[in-house]
C-alpha cells in the first residue's frame, strides 16, 4: 500500500547541511531536488513530505474499516425503529457521520482531473470504409511535476503515407520536451519525403508560393506550439532539407524508414545544440534555445504505415504491442528497449565508447556519470559539449543562465564527451491481425504497472463489451433473485470500463488508483490526485500515454494480398 | 412463473422504478420502459419476424432490480421467459392517424407508443368516422399524421428522438417541456446571432424559435431542476421583455411561420381564396385580412393572415405546424389549373416582429419613409427598403394586438436588416424578445391561436370573430351554410377570457392549459391556453364555456347573457380560484398610455 516517492530522473548533489537528514528520512535516492529549491525551502518540503508520507502509511489501513464502521452503524431502516424521542440523538449521530473529517475528491471531481487532458482521434472513414491500418488513438497525460514535463504528439504525414505518434519525457524542465514535441515529426516527415517533393517545397519557399502541407496534427487544446520560435525552427528545418536536396545523387532510391528516423533524431538534436551555440539576437529566443539545450528529453516515436510499424526510441519510454491470442487472452510484446542502467547492452555500449579508465565512473548508482537516469536523450548539452564550450556559452549567455546552479554545474568525471546521444534504436514490426493496439507511454506508467497488466487492462477495455457473452435462460431453472445477483455482478464489472471513454484515461485510472488486488480503489485514487503540487512528484511521475488501435480487417487484407 | 397470486388486479405501475406488474395466466408479467432504449428499424420486415429478439438480460437488469425492490418476495420465483420485442414510438409520444397528405384515401393509424391496447378502441372509432364522414367527431389534430412532414422522417432524427421519447413514458411530464434531441434542424439565419445573445430555444415543426433571452448576468436553473408546475425560473426575464414591448420596442424572430404565395394569371387566385376563406379577400392591394380557412362544419382548418400583394397574388401566413396540413388542404381544393400557382415560400423569408410603440421610429429611421398610422395604417402591407435591403415586406401587425410591424425579409438580407434594426433601435431601447413574451401579450389581449385555442371544431362565431366572417361577400365559401345556421340558432360554446382573482403567482400552482372551468359550481368546459399578464398582474386563462342542461346534460345555446351572469372558478390541481369572465379584451390594455407621473429614472436606462 505504501507509495514510495519516485526517484527524480536527474539529480545534482547540493552542499547543504540538511541533506543527510533528508536522505535518511526518505526511502528514495538522495538526489531528490533541483537547484530551484533553495535551502530554506528544503526543510519545509522535507517536513511536509515526511509528515504526509507517514500519515499515508498509517491512515490507509486503519482508516478504511473506520469509515466502513460509520456507515454500517446507521442503516436506512433505523429511522423506522427508533422511537420519536430519540430523534434528536439520531440527528446528532447523523451529523457526526456526515461531517467529513478529511478532504476527499468526489468521483466526478476525480473524473474531471483524469479527463482534463484526454484526447481521442478517429481516422475518418470515407464511403463507410476505413482504409488506414490505424483505427484511431486515445491519449492522455496526468501531471506530477508543475508544470508537467511530459509531452505528446500525433500527426498524419500528408505527403507520404503513415501516421506518427510519440511521447516525450522531459527532465530539468519542459523546454526540451516541448521543442522536440513540436519539431521532431517535421524532421521525420522531411526525411521521408522523396527528392521531387523536397524540391517542390524548396521552390515554393524560394518563390513565395503556398507550401505543401507536410503534417496534419492531432492535438489536444492544451498541446501548444511556440509561436515565437516558429521562424527559427523553420529556418533550421529548411537548412536540413536543403542539405538533403544537395546530397541527392540523382538516382532515386527507396527511402528507408529506419534510416529516416535515425537521421531525423540525430539532426534535430544537432540543431538544438547548434542553435544554443549560435544564440539569437532576440533575448527571449536566446534564452529559450539555451533552456532547450540545457534541459533534456527522451522520445519514443511510432511510425505506422499499412502493416509496417517502426518504433524509434531514445531513452526510457516504452512502446508495447497488445496481442490477442486465439483464446482471447492478452500478451504484451515489447517493441523498444529502455536505455538505462537496467539494459546490459547500453552499459556495454557506454563502456566501449569511452576509455577503459572511465569504466567505473561513466555509470554510477545506475545513472550516467552518477546523475542521469536515461542513457540516451535529446538536449542535455551538459553531457555532450566539451567543458570549454559549456563555460563559454554560459558566460556569454543571459544572467538567468548564470544564476542557475544546475547549468553551471559540470558533471564529475567528465573527460571524454559526448557521453550522451539522441540516436534512437529503431525496431521494426510487421503488423498481424492479432496485433490489436500499441501503447506508447513514458516511464511514469511503466514504473507503476507491469507491462502485462497494461496490455490486459487496455485489451479488456477495448473489447469490453464483446467479451461478456449475453445471458440466456434457456431451459435452466433460474430464480429472479439468482438472475439479479448475476446481473449486478456483471454490471459492476462493466461500470469501471464505461466510466472512461478513453483507453489512456482508463489506464491512468488504474496506474494511479490500483490497490493490491489490481482493482481501482476510489479512496486511493482520490488521495493520489489531491496531493498538493509540490508533493505529487514524490509519489508518482508525469504519466503520458498514447493507445493506438489497429484495424484488424485492413491489416488482414494486407496479409491476404501477399 | 408458478401460480402464486389469484388476485385479479389489473396492473401495478411503479413510475419511479419504470416498471409495470400485472397478472398473467396466474403468474406475473412485469416489464418496463428503461432509460436507455435501443432503437431499431424494422427495415420493412414482417412484424412477426422481429417479434422475438434475442433476450438481453443485461439491458433488463435495472428493471429487474426495481421489480425486486418493489416486491422482494419475488426473488424465489423461477423465470419463465424474457420477451424482448420492439414497440413503435413517434417523435412526440403521440400516435399518428389520419389521411395521408400525398395519397388521397390512404389512411394511417400507427405508432401507438406502447399504448395500443388502451388507446386502440378510441383511435379506431375516430379513424372509422374519419374514413366514413371525412372528419372525426372530436378534435384529433394532436394525433393527425399531418402534424409531421418529411423533415421528421430522417433516420438519424428518429433514432435520437425515439430514444428520448420512450423513457418519458414513465417520467413526469411538465408544461412547456422541450425535447432535447433532434434539434437545430431548421433555423433562421439569425440563429447564431440570437444564440450568442442568450436565446433559449424551443422547437416547433423542426424550427428553432427563441423562448426568451437570458441576460448575461442571470443564471437559470439546470434543465432537470427547471421542471415545475409552479412559477418558472424565466418569469422575471419574460417580464422585462414584455415591459420592453409595452414601453419601447422588441424584436422577435418569427421565421418559423408557414408562408405560402398564391398567384394566377387572371382572377383564379382571388376566386379560389374567396371560396376557401370566410373573410372577404377582394380588398384593395396592400391590405391584410385576418381570416379562417373553414371546413364544411364552419370549424377552423387554419387561421391565417393574408396580404394582397397585387391584384393577382396573395401572401398567406399561417401557424408553423400548418405547413403540411394547410398545403394538403389547399391542394385538395384547388382546381388543376396551370395558371394558378401555389408556392411554399416559408424558407425564402426571415420574419422579424418589431413590437412596441417605438417600432415606428426605428422603421422610419431605417426606411426614410413616414411610418405613422396616417401613412401606414394598421393591417397594411408594403414592399419597401430597410437599411440597404430592398424589397422587404413590411406589415403593420404584430400578432399580439400591440403596435408594431412584421418584416418579411428575403433571407440573404436577414442579417443586414437585423443588424440595422438593432443598431438604430439602440437609442429607442430595443432588445430581443422571445415567444413567451409574445404569448403573454397575445393572451392578455384575448387573441386566439390555432392549434391551441382553435381547432377544426370551433367556428369563428364561437370565438367572437363575426367581423372576420363575411357571409354576404357575394359568393359561397366552405362552411358558409354551417355558419348561417349557427348565426340563426346561436352558438353552443363561447370562447371566453378569465382573469384569475385570488391566485398567488408566487405560491400557487400555475394554470397551464386544460384546467376545468366552473360556472356557479357547474363544470362548463376547459381552458385552452393561459399566461401571466404582466400588465394586469394577474393570470389570464382562455377557454370555451358550454351550457350543459342541468337535467339531461345536453348542450344548450350559450348567450352573452349566460356568460356575463355567472360566477366563475378555474380549478387548478384541485384548488378552485375565482375568475372574472370577459368576452372582450380589457379596455385599458388596448388604449394603454403611460401617465406623466409614472415616468421614473429607470426609464432612461436601456432595456
Amino acid at each position: 500500500m505504501c507509495v514510495c516517492p519516485g526517484p527524480r530522473r536527474i539529480g545534482i548533489p547540493v552542499r547543504s547541511s540538511s541533506l543527510p537528514l533528508f536522505s535518511d528520512a526518505m526511502p528514495g535516492p538522495t538526489q531528490l531536488f533541483f537547484p530551484l529549491i533553495r535551502n530554506c525551502e528544503l526543510s519545509r518540503i522535507y517536513g511536509t513530505a515526511c509528515y504526509c508520507h507517514h500519515k499515508h502509511l498509517c491512515c490507509s489501513s486503519p482508516y478504511l474499516p473506520q469509515s466502513r464502521l460509520r456507515y454500517t452503524s446507521h442503516p436506512a431502516y433505523a429511522t423506522f425503529c427508533r422511537p420519536k424521542d430519540n430523534w434528536w440523538q439520531y440527528t446528532q449521530g447523523r451529523r457526526y457521520a456526515s461531517t467529513p473529517q478529511k478532504f476527499y475528491l468526489t468521483p466526478p471531481q476525480v473524473n474531471s482531473i483524469l479527463k482534463a487532458n484526454e484526447y481521442s482521434f478517429k481516422v475518418p472513414e470515407f464511403d463507410g470504409k476505413n482504409v488506414s491500418s490505424v483505427l484511431g488513438f486515445d491519449s492522455n497525460q496526468l501531471p506530477a511535476n508543475a508544470p508537467i514535463e511530459d509531452r505528446r504528439s500525433a500527426a498524419t504525414c500528408l505527403q507520404t503515407r503513415g501516421m506518427l505518434l510519440g511521447v516525450f519525457d522531459g527532465h530539468a524542465g519542459c523546454a526540451c520536451s516541448q521543442a522536440v514535441s513540436e519539431r521532431l515529426f517535421y524532421y521525420i516527415a522531411v526525411s521521408l519525403l522523396p527528392h521531387e517533393t523536397l524540391l517542390e517545397i524548396e521552390n515554393a519557399v524560394e518563390s513565395g508560393r503556398a507550401l505543401l502541407p507536410i503534417l496534419q496534427w492531432h492535438k489536444h487544446p492544451n498541446d501548444y506550439f511556440s509561436k515565437e520560435a516558429s521562424k527559427l525552427y523553420f529556418n533550421s528545418l529548411r537548412t536540413y532539407w536543403q542539405e538533403l536536396i544537395d546530397l541527392n545523387t540523382g538516382e532515386s532510391t527507396d527511402i528507408d524508414v529506419k534510416e529516416a528516423l535515425i537521421n531525423a533524431f540525430k539532426r534535430l538534436d544537432n540543431d538544438i545544440s547548434l542553435e544554443a551555440q549560435v544564440g539569437d539576437p532576440n533575448s527571449f529566443l536566446n534564452y529559450l534555445v539555451l533552456r532547450v539545450a540545457f534541459s533534456g528529453a527522451t522520445a519514443c516515436v511510432a511510425h505506422v504505415d499499412g502493416v509496417d510499424l517502426h518504433v524509434a526510441n531514445t531513452g526510457d519510454s516504452r512502446a508495447m504491442l497488445g496481442v490477442q491470442e486465439e483464446d482471447g487472452s492478452w500478451s504484451a510484446v515489447t517493441l523498444s528497449n529502455d536505455h538505462n542502467a537496467q539494459n546490459e547492452r547500453e552499459l556495454e555500449r557506454l563502456k566501449l565508447e569511452h576509455p577503459k579508465n572511465e569504466a567505473k565512473s561513466v555509470v554510477k548508482q545506475d545513472r550516467l556519470l552518477g546523475l542521469l537516469m536515461p542513457f540516451r536523450a535529446f538536449g542535455d548539452v551538459k553531457f555532450k559539449w566539451s567543458i570549454d564550450l559549456q563555460k563559454r556559452v554560459i558566460e556569454s549567455g543571459p544572467d538567468q543562465l548564470n544564476d542557475n546552479e544546475y547549468t553551471k554545474f559540470i558533471p564529475p568525471n567528465y573527460y571524454t564527451p559526448p557521453y550522451l546521444t539522441a540516436e534512437p534504436e529503431v525496431t521494426y514490426h510487421r503488423l498481424r491481425p492479432q496485433d490489436k493496439f500499441l501503447v506508447l507511454a513514458t516511464d511514469g506508467l511503466w514504473e507503476t504497472m507491469h507491462r502485462q497488466d497494461v496490455v490486459r487492462i487496455v485489451g479488456e477495455y477495448l473489447t469490453g463489451m464483446h467479451h461478456q457473452q449475453p445471458i440466456a435462460v434457456g431451459g435452466y431453472k433460474v430464480t429472479l433473485g439468482q438472475m439479479h445477483g448475476l446481473l449486478t455482478e456483471r454490471r459492476a464489472k462493466m461500470s469501471s470500463v464505461f466510466e472512461d471513454q478513453n483507453a489512456a484515461t482508463h489506464l491512468i485510472r488504474h496506474a494511479v488508483g490500483n490497490n493490491e488486488f489490481g482493482a481501482v480503489d476510489h479512496e486511493r485514487l482520490s488521495k493520489m490526485l489531491s496531493l498538493p503540487e509540490e508533493l505529487a512528484r514524490m509519489y508518482r511521475d508525469d504519466i503520458t500515454i498514447i493507445v493506438v488501435q489497429f484495424n484488424s480487417h485492413v491489416v488482414g487484407a494486407y496479409q491476404n494480398q501477399e | 412463473m408458478p401460480v402464486f397470486c389469484q388476485l385479479c388486479w389489473s396492473a401495478i405501475v411503479d413510475t419511479d422504478g419504470r416498471i409495470y406488474i400485472r397478472n398473467w395466466q396466474g403468474g406475473i408479467l412485469s416489464g418496463g420502459f428503461e432509460k436507455n432504449p435501443k432503437p431499431i428499424f424494422t427495415e420493412g420486415k414482417n412484424q412477426l419476424e422481429i417479434q422475438n429478439l434475442q433476450e438481453d438480460w443485461d439491458h433488463f437488469e435495472p428493471l429487474l432490480s426495481s421489480l425486486l425492490r418493489r416486491m422482494p418476495q419475488l426473488e424465489t420465483l423461477e423465470i419463465m421467459k424474457l420477451v424482448n420485442c420492439p414497440e413503435t414510438f413517434t417523435p412526440d409520444m403521440r400516435c399518428i392517424m389520419g389521411e395521408s397528405p400525398s395519397v388521397q384515401g390512404y389512411f394511417v393509424l400507427a405508432g401507438m407508443n406502447s399504448a395500443g391496447l388502451s388507446f386502440g378502441g378510441g383511435a379506431g372509432k375516430y379513424l372509422a368516422e374519419w374514413m366514413m364522414h371525412g372528419y372525426p367527431s372530436e378534435n384529433v389534430w394532436e394525433l393527425d399524421l399531418k402534424r409531421f412532414g418529411a423533415l421528421q422522417s430522417s433516420r438519424t432524427f428518429l433514432r435520437h428522438r425515439v430514444m428520448e421519447v420512450m423513457p418519458l413514458l414513465y417520467d413526469l411530464k411538465v408544461p412547456r417541456w422541450d425535447f432535447q434531441t433532434g434539434r437545430q434542424l431548421r433555423t433562421s439565419p439569425l440563429y447564431d446571432r440570437l444564440d450568442a445573445q442568450g436565446a433559449r430555444w424551443m422547437e416547433k415543426h423542426g424550427f428553432e424559435r427563441p423562448k426568451y433571452f437570458v441576460p448575461p448576468d442571470k443564471d437559470l436553473l439546470a434543465l432537470e431542476q427547471s421542471k415545475t408546475f409552479y412559477k418558472p425560473d424565466w418569469f422575471d426575464i419574460v417580464e422585462s421583455e414584455v415591459k420592453c414591448c409595452k414601453e419601447a420596442v422588441c424584436v422577435i424572430d418569427m421565421s418559423s411561420f408557414t408562408k405560402f404565395e398564391i398567384t394566377s394569371t387572371g382572377d383564379q387566385a382571388l376566386e379560389i381564396l374567396q371560396y376557401l376563406f370566410s373573410n372577404d379577400l377582394d380588398v384593395p392591394v396592400g391590405h391584410i385580412v385576418h381570416t379562417g380557412m373553414l371546413n364544411e362544419g364552419g370549424g377552423y382548418e387554419n387561421d391565417c393572415s393574408i396580404a394582397r400583394l397585387s391584384k393577382r397574388s396573395f401572401f398567406m401566413i399561417s401557424p408553423t405546424d400548418q405547413q403540411v396540413h394547410c398545403w394538403a388542404w389547399l391542394k385538395k381544393h384547388m382546381p388543376q389549373d396551370s395558371n394558378l400557382l401555389l408556392e411554399d415560400v416559408t424558407w425564402k423569408y426571415t420574419a422579424l416582429n418589431l413590437i412596441g410603440p417605438r417600432a415606428v421610429d426605428v422603421l422610419s429611421e431605417l426606411s426614410y419613409a413616414p411610418m405613422t398610422p396616417d401613412h401606414f395604417p394598421s393591417l397594411f402591407c408594403k414592399e419597401m427598403s430597410v437599411g440597404y435591403a430592398n424589397g422587404i415586406r413590411v406589415m403593420s401587425m404584430t400578432h399580439t394586438g400591440e403596435p408594431g410591424f412584421m418584416l418579411y425579409i428575403p433571407i440573404e438580407y436577414a442579417l443586414h436588416v437585423y443588424n440595422e434594426v438593432m443598431s438604430v433601435g439602440q437609442k429607442y431601447g430595443i432588445r430581443n424578445a422571445g415567444y413567451y413574451a409574445l404569448r403573454s401579450l397575445r393572451i392578455e389581449k384575448f387573441f386566439a391561436f390555432w392549434g391551441q385555442d382553435l381547432n377544426t371544431l370551433t367556428t369563428p362565431l364561437e370565438c367572437g370573430r363575426e367581423s372576420w366572417v363575411k357571409l354576404e361577400k357575394g359568393m359561397d365559401f366552405i362552411g358558409r351554410d354551417a355558419l348561417l345556421q349557427q348565426k340563426q340558432n346561436g352558438v353552443y360554446k363561447r370562447f371566453t377570457m378569465f382573469i384569475l382573482d385570488d391566485h398567488d403567482t408566487d405560491l400557487d400552482l400555475w394554470p397551464w392549459w386544460g384546467e376545468p372551468i366552473y360556472r356557479n359550481g357547474q363544470y362548463v368546459g376547459k381552458t385552452t391556453s393561459s399566461a401571466y399578464s404582466y400588465t394586469l398582474e394577474r393570470h389570464v386563462c382562455l377557454g370555451f364555456v358550454h351550457n350543459f342542461s342541468e337535467d339531461t346534460g345536453e348542450e344548450q345555446v350559450v348567450t352573452t347573457d349566460f356568460i356575463n351572469r355567472g360566477e366563475y372558478e378555474i380549478d387548478i390541481a384541485g384548488h378552485r380560484f375565482q375568475a372574472k369572465a370577459k368576452l372582450y379584451p380589457v379596455a385599458s390594455l388596448v388604449t394603454h398610455k403611460r401617465r406623466k407621473d409614472d415616468v421614473e429614472l429607470s426609464d432612461l436606462h436601456g432595456k
